[in-house]
């Protein structure tokens, strides 16, 4: 068996893949479909469509608000300032507001070269509640009238809101996913989050936030199969305005949650491709 | 140096073209460098079928006639189940093609991209490559064509 070694320049190849380091369009429908992602799975996902259906009207509790119970298919945004072409993810901006602070923290992040600065997600630490949310893999939610609970295949991660709880509690110590109370807003649940570390970003590209972060989230059950997910970023340290993400999950009740254990053989880890980073928590 | 687009034949193009774009829970850029792409023909001699991501390993015959060792990350076996893959698709003693990036560390160890099965079927070993798309790379391709 001739081995060769050749040089290649694989530019046609390439060129036939749609631009994806500032876009991050959905994969095809029928591949991916909406909110899923192309390939054999992904890390995490890139699962086959949901098939196309009627779909059903909105389910409701017994209190007669909507009920947000069901295992969703997620579109995975990487890029929180992209807007796919296929209508299931869209950004309010293309260019963020950013402060002098906010812009120093952007400019400061190699998405490309983490060896020196460190890989929280690679290193299985905490992805924080946005990079959760942006994470390719499903979601479960879990819904009384008292509590609702987000159930991330990602990581096996979860975070539970009492649904009677007021306001953010004054003695909250700063977490990774944050502080959350929530409320009604006609049939759209507004979770209201603060008190965050400070120590994650916003997306895969790295888009930062401070400790400052306020995150408002309107999750609106539009039919049976269908959630629609507005999320607005409020961070005056970082950002000199609020904007907002919008995108669509997709119920799946095919899928069922699937243990994922970070930890258990975290190679780039172990063997220093990835390195643990060094938190600033001053900001 | 010779073009050889190797296993990147026109039916692996249509295919990555039409998997891609790739997820990641992660930077895929922080460890692999997409510039850098590896075409490599072997045998598998392990499978690990664990979170974050599997892994394969290979022996391929290199230039001299010798073998060399390599690792190969994949997908996470969640979102790789639910594209049908099992557990029991590759196993050892099995000859493999695979397409990937490189490893930034200069080890033997790549991120594949697609995998070609012992039944002849092409698939994504679905990890990472996506965050940033490289315009050009350059491609090695070690085995036999």
């Amino acid at each position: 068996m001739k081995m060769r070694f050749s040089i290649a320049l694989v530019s046609l190849s390439l060129a036939a893949l749609p631009a994806f380091g500032q876009d991050a369009p959905t994969a095809p429908a029928g591949r991916g479909g909406p909110g899923g992602r192309g390939g054999a799975g992904g890390r995490g996902g890139g699962a086959p469509a949901a098939p196309a259906k009627p779909s059903k009207p909105t389910p409701r509790l017994a209190s007669g608000k909507p009920d947000l119970n069901g295992l969703f298919q997620r579109p995975y945004v990487p890029n929180m300032t992209a807007t796919s072409p296929r209508g299931d993810q869209k950004s309010s901006v293309k260019e963020l507001p950013f402060t002098e602070w906010g812009k120093k923290q952007w400019e400061s992040y190699d998405v490309n070269n983490l060896v020196k600065s460190g890989d929280y997600t690679g290193a299985c630490l905490p992805f924080g509640l946005m990079r959760s949310i942006n994470s390719p893999d499903p979601i479960q939610f879990m819904m009384t009238d008292d509590y609702f609970a987000l159930l991330f295949e990602q990581n096996s991660w979860f975070k539970v809101i009492d649904l009677h709880k007021k306001g953010h509690d004054p003695k909250a110590i700063p977490t990774w996913f944050g502080d959350s109370y929530a409320f009604w807003d006609g049939d759209t649940l507004v979770i209201d989050t603060n008190n965050f570390n400070g120590r994650t970003r916003l997306d895969t590209n790295g888009h930062p936030h401070s400790n400052q972060l306020h995150l408002i989230e309107r999750y609106t059950r539009t039919d049976f199969d269908h959630i629609t997910y507005e999320v607005t970023v409020d961070d005056p340290k970082t950002y000199t305005a609020k904007w907002t993400n919008t995108r669509i999950f997709t119920l799946r009740p095919d899928w069922a949650i699937i243990e994922y254990s970070c930890e258990e053989n975290n190679k780039g880890l172990w063997e220093g491709r990835i390195t643990v980073p060094k938190f600033d928590d001053e900001n | 140096m010779k073009l050889n687009f190797g296993v990147l034949a026109v039916t692996g193009l249509g295919l990555l073209a039409a998997a891609v774009p790739m997820m990641a829970h992660h930077s895929f850029a922080a460890e692999f460098d997409g510039q850098k792409r590896i075409e490599l023909t072997g045998t598998i001699t392990k499978v690990e079928w664990y979170n974050p991501h599997i892994w394969l390993y290979i022996d391929a015959k290199n230039d001299s006639g010798g073998i060399d060792k390599w690792q190969c990350e994949g997908g996470a076996p969640n979102g790789l189940t639910r594209n049908g893959w099992t557990k029991d698709a590759l196993k050892k003693g099995d000859p493999i093609s695979i397409s990937g990036t490189l490893a930034k560390d200069g080890t033997k160890t790549c991120n594949a991209t697609q995998v070609k099965l012992p039944d002849g079927r092409r698939v994504f070993a679905g990890s990472s490559g996506g965050d940033t798309i490289a315009p050009t790379a350059t491609t090695t391709t070690v085995g036999k064509q």
